[in-house]
């Protein structure tokens, strides 16, 4: 069981499943620490009007299984929309931007998207939060003994330091959306693990399809620990705090 | 939105087939959430612990051992766990054994940083302290360190052990009928209610979880170490 | 250092005797032995196996020939769910003594696991919503959704490359991606589509359209070179058809009253 090889067919749907597995982890990590930072800024907020939501939303997202919310909004919600909306998100569009055309992604790559980032986007912002409160409270006030106005102490003083501060955490929290996006395969997203499901109906080598796909995931992680150690040592976190 | 595909399935929802046929549903969930949170932290504790106290080659190991628990997808230890073992090494580990098993791993893993960085938190005068009394790294341990550095580690424990119960949900790819798994059981027979139905089952995680939250900020509000 | 080798010794004869008790043992006397045939049947697909709402056990046509099966050993029965694709693992990872789960008979999985003698026929069909759906020509153009790990999708991919597939973990999942509008049309083997349909409420909207692209044989599924336990499953169905009781298990589940009333075209020791 061990001797036999897989084909380069076969070889070739797991990178192909490798690559949609990466380009979604990467889009999902942008777009969820974009939305993770307007979370933190939200639940930090001194109004209610902003912190409530945000801390629903922080707890919603946070203690529900991310499989459950895929389910809903892969097959929930999209039971819910208007049909008008789901033909139009379901038919290719095409945009063609300044140099190459851009793909309509599959309603299973759309939804996927969605649930991953705004689950993760939930944990980034509670990363951010404990980065914010780590920057210590004298340097805000003596900022604000300098003359800075409340705006630019956030961005001079406290974004910069809490950024750093959050720097680990925040890439634990990729290497979770690189996980977690091998469970879009159970909405039929072609992504690792669905190409590794694939390949074993094919060619019933359960071994050598899950072994492949385990070592790709372990690859991205460590070159992600990788990247996270060279950054660190280019710009240690101040008083080497969450080290 | 018609909710009585729950009130009609709720006995399923929440005990599965039980007592005609085996436990299932949410007591399911609460059984294999408890049994790998033990388990977890455990392991977390064993391993910390040795990450602690070990060095050079065996902490390098130990280290290598823990990071693959950490970076494969639960879904795949599970998948390697139930069809592999079996095949590989004539290892039969039953479906809800080897949610327990893979849950508690990674969980384990996870852990076992949060205690090392919580005894490495500790002063090493603590250490230093203990030693001029004439204990030994053993005795120290047990009697100066942990005792400081556990309340330390109690929020990283139930914050994992909400991803734990979270966790249970993945058991699903290999037929363990927990909560999730029943759902979309009662979700293909039913059709036409996914939304209701997936609506419900969030919310019971929901009420699981937040428990668990709640009392993670009331022990670390007790213990000074901010809310989790 | 003694006593880590002496644990390793242990462990390792531990190991071997138990991987030798795999290669000798006989399966059919040990589900004698330890009173339990464990047989894989679907939990989400009506009426080959699904839960019942009253009982909240797996019923379905697949489970009665495994009832039969079970009363004939005289051991109880042991039902695990399963979708289509953990069914091949079910049985190489020995979780399983027999998987009667809609198994399409094929050479590829042969070679993996035994089979019996077919118990069932169907050909693959297609559910699309009225009117999109008239000839398979049309299926080069379409997005349509497929259960993973089974002989549907590999056949559709040879057939139809240009289609584009997407595979679920089982036939509802596609049928509600299919609702949905994020597949064109689902395919899966004839019968088990008329048992799906036939529990949609608004049926009416959806169409089974009169055309197949293969012609399967479904048989039981036994672990790999079991010769004693696929040489009993073969004489019990062919008993079973003998005394009429295959009939009466047909008829439960396809004959003319039931929601899913269809001719039976094959009868146990046709092929």
């Amino acid at each position: 069981m061990l001797d036999e090889l897989l084909a380069p067919k076969y070889l070739g749907w797991l990178i192909e499943g490798f690559g949609v597995t990466l380009l979604l982890s990467a889009l999902v990590s942008v777009a969820a620490t974009a939305l993770g930072l307007a979370l933190c800024l939200g639940r930090i907020a001194p109004s209610r009007l902003w912190s409530w939501p945000a801390r629903a939303w922080l707890s919603v997202f946070r203690n529900t299984p991310l499989l459950v919310q895929l389910f809903f909004w892969y097959f929930g919600a999209s039971a819910l929309m208007p049909e008008g909306l789901l033909i139009w998100l379901n038919t290719p569009h095409h945009w063609d931007l300044a140099l190459f055309g851009v793909r309509w992604p599959s309603f299973e790559y759309l939804a996927g998207f969605f649930g991953l980032t705004l689950y993760t986007a939930a944990f980034i912002a509670e990363e951010f939060r404990s980065g914010v409160r780590g920057v210590p409270a004298g340097q805000i006030a003596a900022a604000q003994a300098l003359g800075f106005t409340p705006l630019q102490v956030w961005l001079n003083v406290v974004m910069p330091q809490a950024f750093r501060i959050s720097l680990p955490p925040l890439l634990g929290q990729y290497m979770n959306a690189v996980k977690n996006s091998s469970l879009t395969m159970a909405i039929g997203l072609a992504e690792l693990s669905y190409a590794s499901r694939q390949v074993e109906t094919e060619t019933f080598k359960t071994f050598q399809a899950f072994g492949v796909a385990t070592a790709l995931y372990i690859l991205t992680i460590i070159v992600i620990e990788l990247a996270g150690q060279w950054l660190q040592r280019r710009r240690p976190a101040p008083g080497a705090a969450g080290a | 939105m018609d909710f009585t595909v729950v009130a009609d399935n709720f006995s399923y929802f929440m005990l599965g087939a039980w007592p005609d046929g085996p436990l299932g549903g949410a007591a399911l969930t609460l059984a294999l959430s408890v049994v790998s949170a033990l388990a977890s932290g455990v392991l977390g504790l064993v391993f910390g612990i040795a990450l602690a106290m070990t060095r050079g080659a065996a902490h390098n190991v130990l280290l290598l051992g823990l990071g693959f628990f950490r970076a494969i997808p639960v879904i795949m230890l599970i998948f390697w766990t139930y069809f592999l073992l079996p095949i590989l090494f004539g290892i039969d580990v039953p479906g809800t054994g080897t949610v327990v098993v893979a849950l508690s791993l990674i969980g384990g893993s996870y852990l076992a940083h949060s205690v090392h960085a919580g005894i490495l938190s500790l002063p090493p005068g603590q250490w230093q302290a203990a030693a001029a009394l004439g204990l030994r790294r053993g005795q120290a341990l047990r009697l100066v360190i942990l005792p400081q550095a556990l309340p330390i580690m109690v929020p990283s424990f139930i914050n994992q052990w909400v991803a734990l119960v979270k966790d249970t949900s993945l058991a699903y790819v290999i037929g363990v009928g927990e909560l999730s798994f029943v759902a979309t059981q009662v979700s293909n027979r039913e059709m036409v209610y996914p939304t209701e139905i997936f609506l419900f089952v969030a919310l019971v995680y929901f009420i699981f979880c937040s428990t668990l939250e709640l009392c993670a900020n009331r022990v670390a509000r007790r213990f000074g170490t901010g809310a989790g | 250092m003694t006593k880590p080798r002496n644990k390793l010794r242990l462990a390792t004869l531990v190991a071997l005797s138990l991987l030798s008790g795999l290669a000798q043992a006989d399966r059919l006397d040990d589900i004698k032995k330890n009173g339990v045939l464990r047989v894989a049947a679907f939990d989400s697909n009506p009426p080959f196996g699904f839960i019942d709402p009253q009982t909240k056990q797996i019923s379905g046509l697949d489970v009665d020939y495994a009832k039969e099966l079970a009363a004939r050993l005289g051991v109880k029965l042991e039902l695990v769910p399963t979708n289509p694709a953990n069914r091949i693992p079910l049985l190489t990872a020995n979780k399983v003594d027999i998987v009667l789960a809609n198994f399409t008979i094929t050479e590829e999985r042969a070679k993996q696991v035994n089979f019996s003698i077919p118990y069932f026929a169907s050909g693959q069909q297609f559910i699309a919503r009225k009117g999109t759906l008239s000839s398979p020509d049309q299926l080069g153009k379409l997005r349509i959704g497929v259960d993973k790990g089974t002989t549907n999708e590999i056949v559709l991919r040879e057939k139809y490359p240009s289609a584009t597939l997407v595979a679920y973990d089982d036939t509802p999942f596609a049928f509600t991606a299919l609702r949905n509008g994020n597949v064109q049309a689902i395919t899966q083997d004839g019968p088990k589509l008329i048992g799906l349909l036939a529990n949609v409420p608004d049926k009416d909207k959806y169409e089974i359209p009169p055309f197949s692209i293969s012609n399967d044989l479904i048989g039981a599924g036994l672990p790999k070179g079991e010769t004693r336990l696929t040489e009993f499953v073969n004489t019990s169905l062919r008993e079973l058809e003998a005394s009429g009781k295959a009939q009466t298990i047909y008829d439960a589940w396809f004959g003319p009253d039931t929601k899913t009333p269809l001719t039976r075209i094959f009868r146990i020791g046709d092929k």
